[in-house]
């Protein structure tokens, strides 16, 4: 109740609300461009934060997230191609719906279900992080530097078809973590003589190369042809019938959206295509589904958004992103000397407030923006790939630049786009090296600490209580990964073993 | 024989080696702990070397067991021309580097977007080159005029840009 009212003081500012507002129309506008994931709509915006309050930087990082995600069913629906990949889902049905005739019915259901999944999303938010933020004062050097491993093991979850890559990806995060200063003894390491590179080398300059910059490069080598979308759609929102019979979709929707968005790495397109194929399994009508069912638009939307806010969990509650857009906003909080995690509650109270007015408004200004932004969105996507490109590419290197006035930081940004590309080239994640480049300094610097602490005895670690339950909990979570792994990999060979038993035909 | 994973796998090798071999010259401080700073580096190095050398193994294991399945044509078809178009791209934002000090914020990012639609398959016309102006003049009102941010102003100074 204390957080709701405290929330409530900045639902008036003005500040939090011109953020919001901005945040979702950008994240509509960035989410509807086939190819600008939410993260990347998120990355060209982190700069312009860098001369913004705090609670007002977050605002808008955390509201493009929101408006990115109900963007993102704008092409899916009316081109067949998903502005995110999250979207996906909203293809199978809001699609057929479209070459139905009913392309603003279709949007409308979107909309109106990603707004029941925010708002959902922000009450699981506020109801979970609070609790979770009463450990705070509890926290020692070796329960730091547990978080650390903790956020680390989320890498096990993170590595798509590889663990071993997914290990690899995370040590080139944590090696450009050891760059600049020594967090103990104060030594130079890997400086090479330069001056620039003494305080390390700022998450936010990595995380715009490695998406943003390695996004262009890719599509400088690829052709992709989109479909014209047709310009005179307008939006209808479902009569009373209709949004009765969407209730229970979207509930389904907002459910396993909460679940997946608490869950580290199981993110929004997981949720969505979940939520689609439960809201079939439990509809009266589960023939429609495919063929342009309401329903199956209305669970993935809700899914979705209700992921975009219920991400947040473990991002404010221990500084653990689990998903590429979650790492972008940490790079917000980074930017501004503020580390999400047991302390912010406590630190930077205000900034979580702000940040929970915000999203309100957001959730509740997206039914509204998405509506008066629908023919700009349309126009931005038929618009031609060639100057999306030029105006992306001059956006991030201006961005860059006006952080610290600096041409080094463009050079660095401009690298770590280049790994970017080789990373994608030969199937690296991206996710756990932002985790380990975030997570570097934590872990090594309390991990130190708590040996200096306990006079190199490593049994500090199982001594402090919060140490033990987080050590706990990251082997359950690896363990649990690798048992996963290791039993769809026994599955998969029984499966081959079988084709080949019966000659390849099933 | 030269598959995605083997290549990334040698290309870690090599990257966790000349890591390991700079993170054995970190300076040991008189103020250390037990450890030093070149202490974790070695970890992580060592770490990176073993796990890249568990990929190499790993890809040359899948190689020889499904080697009647494995096309190494389809896996890396049109990857060089892919590569030389990303490479033509990230010039330009090496060459925006280097001359914008020299010729300023403004000309410079007019520059890269005529430079780069023209790249990514504009055609050539005045509308393109209209609308590199005009974009370049927007991007710099939002950051020198809005922003405040002080870009290079280059060989425009005297004109106040």
């Amino acid at each position: 109740m204390e957080t709701l009212l405290a929330s409530a003081e900045y639902l008036i500012q003005i500040k939090v609300l011109v953020a919001a507002l901005f945040g979702v129309a950008w994240g509509i506008m960035g989410g509807a461009l086939p190819g600008i994931s939410p993260s990347i709509t998120m990355a060209l915006l982190l700069p312009f934060t860098y001369t913004m309050e705090p609670g007002s930087a977050i605002v808008l990082l955390a509201s493009t997230y929101v408006g990115a995600e109900y963007g993102g069913s704008v092409p899916a629906i009316l081109i067949r191609t998903p502005g995110t990949n999250a979207a996906a889902a909203a293809v199978l049905d809001g699609y057929e719906m479209n070459k139905r005739g009913e392309p603003g019915l279709a949007l409308g259901i979107s909309l109106y279900s990603g707004v029941i999944g925010s708002l959902f999303g922000l009450t699981m938010l506020i109801l979970l992080s609070g609790p979770l933020a009463s450990v705070a004062l509890a926290f020692t050097p070796p329960a730091y530097f547990a978080l650390g491993v903790l956020g680390l093991s989320v890498i096990a979850t993170l590595s798509g078809e590889s663990l071993v890559k997914g290990f690899i990806s995370a040590l080139l995060g944590l090696m450009v973590a050891t760059i600049g200063t020594d967090p103990v003894s104060g030594s130079n390491r890997f400086t090479f003589g330069s001056a620039d590179l003494l305080s390390g080398i700022a998450p936010i300059m990595i995380m715009v190369g490695l998406f943003a910059m390695s996004e262009l490069l890719v599509q400088a080598g690829s052709k992709i042809k989109v479909e014209k979308a047709a310009t005179r759609t307008r939006l209808q929102f479902p009569g009373l019938k209709l949004a009765k019979r969407l209730m229970f979709p979207q509930s389904i929707g907002c459910v396993i959206g909460t679940f997946e968005g608490v869950m580290p790495g199981a993110g929004g397109t997981v949720a969505s295509f979940m939520s689609y194929n439960e809201a079939r399994r439990w509809s009266r009508r589960p023939e429609e589904f495919g063929k342009g069912s309401p329903e199956g638009i209305a669970a993935p939307e809700s899914a979705n958004n209700a992921v975009a806010e219920t991400a947040l969990v473990p991002l404010l509650s221990f500084g653990i992103p689990g998903s590429n857009s979650t790492a972008i906003l940490l790079g917000g909080f980074l930017i501004h000397g503020i580390r999400p995690g047991p302390m912010l509650f406590q630190k930077s109270a205000d900034v979580v407030h702000s940040l929970y007015a915000g999203l309100f408004t957001a959730a509740v200004a997206l039914l509204f923006i998405g509506m008066a932004l629908l023919p700009l969105c349309i126009w931005l996507v038929n618009r031609p790939r060639y100057y999306l490109s030029a105006f992306i590419y001059a956006l991030i290197l201006s961005g860059i630049y006006s952080i610290h006035n600096s041409l080094f930081d463009l050079g660095v940004m401009i690298t770590a786009g280049v790994i970017g590309y080789f990373m994608r080239m030969f199937r690296f994640p991206f996710l756990p090296a932002v985790l380990g480049l975030v997570l570097g300094y934590l872990v090594e610097s309390n991990f130190r600490r708590s040996l200096v602490l306990s006079g190199d005895d490593f049994s500090i670690f199982l001594d402090d209580r919060i140490s033990l339950a987080l050590l706990s909990l990251a082997f359950i979570f690896v363990t649990g990964s690798l048992g996963r792994r290791f039993f769809s990999y026994i599955r998969r060979e029984k499966n081959a073993e079988n084709e080949s038993n019966t000659g390849g035909q099933i | 024989m030269i598959t995605r994973n083997l290549a990334g796998g040698l290309l870690m090798l090599l990257l966790g080696s000349v890591y390991l071999y700079f993170a054995y010259g970190i300076h040991k401080s008189a103020l250390a702990d037990t450890m030093g700073a070149g202490g974790v580096p070695r970890v992580y190095g060592w770490l990176m070397v073993g796990l890249s050398l568990i990929l190499i193994c790993q890809s040359l294991w899948a190689f020889l067991r499904n080697k009647a399945e494995v096309s190494l044509v389809e896996e890396w078809q049109g990857q060089g021309l892919k590569t030389l178009k990303a490479a033509g791209l990230l010039c330009f934002g090496i060459i925006y580097l280097l001359i914008v000090e020299t010729l300023g914020y403004l000309l410079s990012i007019a520059l890269l977007l005529l430079g780069v639609a023209l790249y990514r398959g504009a055609p050539i016309g005045i509308r393109v080159v209209l609308t590199s102006i005009g974009g370049a003049i927007f991007i710099w009102v939002i950051f020198v005029i809005v922003l405040g941010v002080r870009m290079p102003p280059g060989i425009l100074e005297t004109f106040g840009l």
